[in-house]
């Protein structure tokens, strides 16, 4: 990977390591990700390769990090990225796909609930006008879910919601307004719950 | 059996090794591209695969998912051909539900979960051939798996099964040492800092012998994890020459 060979031009040549072994004490770093803490010293919990981020005033943070990325969970106010499997009047049925940027392995499932779909008029809010099967839509998470329930996420804000949708002739709809989209083969307005995003940061 | 001695005067074993020497162990780590994590370990004739999926949502029924930590799910199972005589029911019955049990007893000690609440990890071992110390292969096996997925570990799982005969302490039992009415114990151990993680053991043995035969497991041990060490240090380097290219 390229960002790997970018950082031993800036640094010594990366260290391997593997679970377990020691790589310092508490007093000379603070710990990052792939490492834990016992007894006073830093061991790693991962095999992979040893970096030591300097951060100025502070103690450098020692991390461990493999080749390839670590399965990311969504955590608590992480922006998703989610496709709409199904609905009903009360709430909407998800799919997260990506946390951030980072595409997920594999896909968790969430729930955004007909007052979690916008900040105003909560109650007034009708789900086939805000959400279809098959939408691309930008949420965050506001709870892990409990026993009953899975993921619960949001749109309740501008930059949040619906991103691609698709029209019911197919084509792919553009936004007019934060509550319509236009087809541009038949120009039918269908109604959606729009996020105010620009076109080039569109990801799906 | 007339003539087979578990241990002759000179100190040979049945297959010529030493009371405390380990059968040869050859592993690979990532043998399959599908699962997250994969791993092939060869112990003496025993031979186990172990694949790992997750961290990933809870499968099946929600309620057993735990609000601050993750579940770990094993499945071990034993394939039809493993064994002398094939194998009728190679999982479901009684010896697998309890070798899968501490699997996940050994797994939930070394694993940090509490990094993945409400999460699932599966881990599959599949024993391909049977000679002995099936338990101490699976976790072997497990361990490079696991790594290999990306899952933080505390330290590497070693396992062993050691026996007693003769007031000596034999390392890594074969399947004719076992079946040979040896009183045998399965230890699994965090090598670095000496933690165990699971001990097993459903023989009779006099109480006084119990001390040495826990240290001889646990020295036997710590030379797996040396094994173990070399092989996963070796596919890191291997990983980075191929990206590196």
């Amino acid at each position: 990977m390229r960002w790997l060979s970018a950082l031993t031009d800036n640094m010594s040549p990366l260290r391997l390591c593997v679970p377990g072994e020691k790589l310092c004490s508490v007093e000379d770093c603070s710990t990052g990700t792939g490492v834990y803490q016992r007894h006073g010293y830093i061991y790693s919990s991962l095999a992979g390769y040893v970096l030591r981020k300097n951060e100025g005033e502070e103690l450098p943070v020692i991390s461990v990090v493999r080749e390839t990325e670590a399965q990311l969970l969504p955590d608590v106010g992480a922006i998703v990225t989610c496709k709409v499997t199904g609905i009903n009047s009360r709430f909407a049925k998800v799919h997260i796909l990506y946390v951030g940027s980072t595409p997920l392995k594999d896909r968790f499932r969430g729930t955004i609930r007909k007052e979690d779909v916008r900040e105003s008029e909560k109650d007034k809010v009708d789900i086939y006008k805000s959400f279809r099967p098959g939408d691309i839509v930008l949420a965050k998470v506001i709870s892990l879910g409990d026993v009953q329930s899975t993921y619960l996420l949001t749109t309740a804000e501008n930059e949040l919601g619906v991103v691609v949708a698709h029209s019911e002739a197919g084509a792919q709809m553009i936004p007019i307004s934060w509550r319509e989209m236009q087809c541009p083969q038949t120009n039918a307005k269908e109604f959606r719950k729009v996020a105010r995003v620009q076109p080039e940061y569109l990801e799906a | 059996m007339a003539g087979l001695e578990l241990l002759t005067d000179q100190g040979y074993r049945l297959d010529g090794r030493k009371a405390t020497e380990l059968r040869k162990v050859q592993a690979r780590m990532g043998v399959f591209a599908q699962a997250d994590g994969s791993a092939y370990l060869e112990q003496g004739n025993t031979k186990a695969l172990a694949v790992v999926y997750g961290p990933h949502e809870m499968r099946g029924s929600r309620s057993r998912a735990l609000h601050d930590r993750a579940v770990i799910n094993c499945q071990y199972s034993m394939a039809t051909f493993s064994t002398a005589e094939r194998k009728r029911r190679p999982h479901g019955d009684r010896k697998s539900t309890e070798m899968s049990l501490h699997l996940k007893q050994t797994f939930e000690a070394a694993v940090m979960t509490q990094l993945f609440p409400r999460s699932q990890i599966d881990i599959y071992v599949k024993i391909l051939q049977s000679d002995g110390g099936n338990y101490s292969v699976c976790v072997n096996a497990a361990t490079l798996a696991v790594i290999d997925a990306g899952i933080p570990m505390r330290d590497y799982v070693c396992a062993c099964t050691v026996g007693f005969v003769d007031e000596t302490p034999l390392a890594d039992l074969c399947y004719a040492e076992e079946s040979g009415g040896v009183s045998s114990l399965a230890l699994a151990l965090l090598p670095r800092g000496g933690q165990i993680a699971l001990v097993q053991m459903d023989a009779r043995l006099h109480q006084d012998h119990l001390e040495t035969l826990i240290e001889a497991a646990m020295t036997a041990c710590k030379g797996v994890s040396k094994v173990l060490d070399e092989v996963v240090r070796q596919h890191l380097q291997e990983a980075s020459v191929l990206s590196r290219e």
